[in-house]
């Protein structure tokens, strides 16, 4: 199977944006997980969909080392309201429009992980929408590459292809060294 | 040809003198009348025997001491240089006691032996009244309108011009630099000349271009030129019309962008909540989930549709704040 995202850039900590149609969300999801870890990587996953215990399901049972992947959870304590965090494992957020708290838990965790060869995967922009408008996203995103650049860490931010507007795509596209385009690129 | 004897050459010219369209007057110089026409009849109210041998018409169309005074003034300052004079513009009034504005031109001529002077006056008031119609729409139309000789050298320059650029009739009339000033990018000027021209060559004007000009205090403004060529002696002017389209253009973008904002998150999400449920179900049929994690899923996609249901009325209530023409039913809807 044809690498989502090229390894070499990967290794010059290149970020990127990859648009995937909204149906293959999830599984792009799991293979992007278990293309990135494989390769050495430990990968923290920001997610505001689905929460920390189902998805360490689905990458356990698609065979992903869960030792190297660790969680920022915006899912669950919104539901079930008290989540202890798990330290390297993961930590919680109360829900994601609050971007204060989930900009302390990405510099925490990156802290955490200091001196190991980490990725981030951000999934997915375009369920931030639902919480947030697309100038306090764009200032987010932002402020977490700036935070990547200079921690000298590569990451992905996940979004719905044909889901986000040209000028907002533009503006994510100046934060980014590469966009793939998963409809354009037969991925 | 025939010839014509004194009696029928005078004839004829009492004929002509009688019905001329123009005011005629054979005076001398002191002002006594010799001959009134039927127009000067008609023009001033004051009939043939009221004036005839006397100066009383001046006193009559000119009651106004101070402005008789000037024009006598006026008329023996000319009289002093030469023995006639052109195209003076007087304002007379008529037995009724309106206005009218009469444009004059003098002659001497012989009559009946006598050295007397013809005075020609045409009726110009409402070529005048048009002129200042047409000046005052110029003036206060919302609309920048210049007239442009050949090469661009500036004619007319309105006061919706004026406020638009920024620049005074004085800096631009006459010349054709405030091109150069609204257009100071050398190769944007360069463009737009070569797209004028381009247009104009094949059919003489153009509609709704539009262009980004500077403004004298360096604002920029988007202008939709519109232009129509007008006859002028010995070829053609242009006659330029521009709208500035500043606020209505960044209204236009604001509202794409709203409506974009809102596509992003609105219709989306909805897709994202829809293949959410999907995936949820799917997770159920495989059993891979527990009750709780059910539940916690389950909720967390109600969440995501209560705050699309308030990003909703976010939406109508911003529509209904900035349309003030929506009637109140559908306002009081809008807003929740």
């Amino acid at each position: 199977m044809t690498a989502i995202v090229n390894p070499e850039e990967l290794a010059q900590k290149q970020i990127f944006l990859i648009l995937v149609p909204p149906a293959n969300m999830r599984q792009r999801n799991i293979e992007l997980i278990k293309e990135i870890s494989t390769l050495g990587y430990h990968m923290v996953v920001i997610t505001t969909n689905f929460p920390y215990s189902v998805l360490i399901k689905l990458y356990s049972d698609s065979g992903i080392d869960l030792n190297k992947v660790s969680f920022i959870d915006t899912v669950t304590r919104n539901s079930i309201g008290n989540a202890e965090n798990i330290p390297r494992v993961v930590r919680y957020v109360n829900n994601p429009a609050n971007l204060t708290d989930l900009g302390i838990a990405v510099t925490e965790v990156l802290k955490e992980n200091a001196g190991e060869k980490v990725c981030i995967l951000f999934d997915s922009i375009s369920t931030m929408l639902i919480y947030l408008s697309s100038s306090n996203i764009s200032k987010f995103i932002h402020f977490v590459t700036n935070k990547l650049r200079l921690m000298d860490i590569s990451g992905v931010f996940l979004a719905a292809e044909k889901g986000l507007d040209p000028m907002f795509v533009s503006q994510l596209t100046t934060f980014v060294d590469r966009v793939i385009d998963q409809d354009n690129s037969g991925g | 040809m025939t010839e014509t004897s004194g009696d029928e050459s005078e004839c004829i010219e009492a004929g002509i003198l009688e019905n001329a369209l123009v005011l005629i007057a054979v005076l001398d110089k002191k002002g006594r009348i010799f001959e009134w026409n039927h127009a000067a009849e008609n023009i001033t109210g004051y009939a043939k025997a009221d004036v005839i041998g006397n100066t009383n018409i001046w006193k009559y169309i000119y009651p106004d001491k101070d402005y008789r005074q000037g024009l006598t003034a006026k008329i023996a300052e000319i009289l002093a240089t030469k023995n006639h004079f052109e195209n003076l513009e007087t304002t007379i009034k008529t037995r009724s006691g309106a206005s009218r504005i009469i444009l004059w031109n003098t002659k001497e001529i012989q009559w009946y032996g006598e050295s007397k002077a013809i005075a020609v006056g045409i009726d110009i008031t409402r070529e005048k009244e048009m002129d200042a119609f047409g000046r005052s729409i110029i003036d206060n139309a919302n609309v920048l309108m210049a007239v442009m000789a050949p090469k661009g050298k500036v004619l007319l320059w309105n006061k919706g011009a004026e406020l638009i650029t920024g620049y005074s009739r004085d800096d631009v009339v006459g010349n054709s630099t405030i091109w150069k000033h609204l257009y100071p990018d050398a190769e944007y000027r360069s463009t737009i000349t070569r797209q004028i021209t381009g247009i104009i060559s094949e059919q003489r004007y153009f509609e709704n271009l539009v262009t980004m000009i500077v403004t004298k205090t360096g604002e920029r403004r988007i202008i939709s030129w519109n232009t129509r060529q007008i006859e002028a002696s010995g070829g053609y002017n242009e006659i330029a019309v521009g709208r500035d389209i500043t606020e209505q253009r960044h209204a236009e973008e604001a509202l794409l962008a709203y409506i974009s904002e809102m596509a992003m998150r609105l219709k989306n999400p909805v897709e994202i909540i829809r293949d959410n449920l999907q995936e949820i179900a799917a997770l159920v049929k495989e059993g891979k989930l527990t009750k709780e994690e059910m539940v916690t899923m389950l909720e967390g996609q109600v969440r995501n549709a209560k705050q699309v249901a308030a990003n909703v009325l976010e939406f109508q209530k911003a529509i209904a704040e900035k349309n003030k023409d929506i009637p109140e039913a559908y306002r009081s809807f809008l807003s929740g």
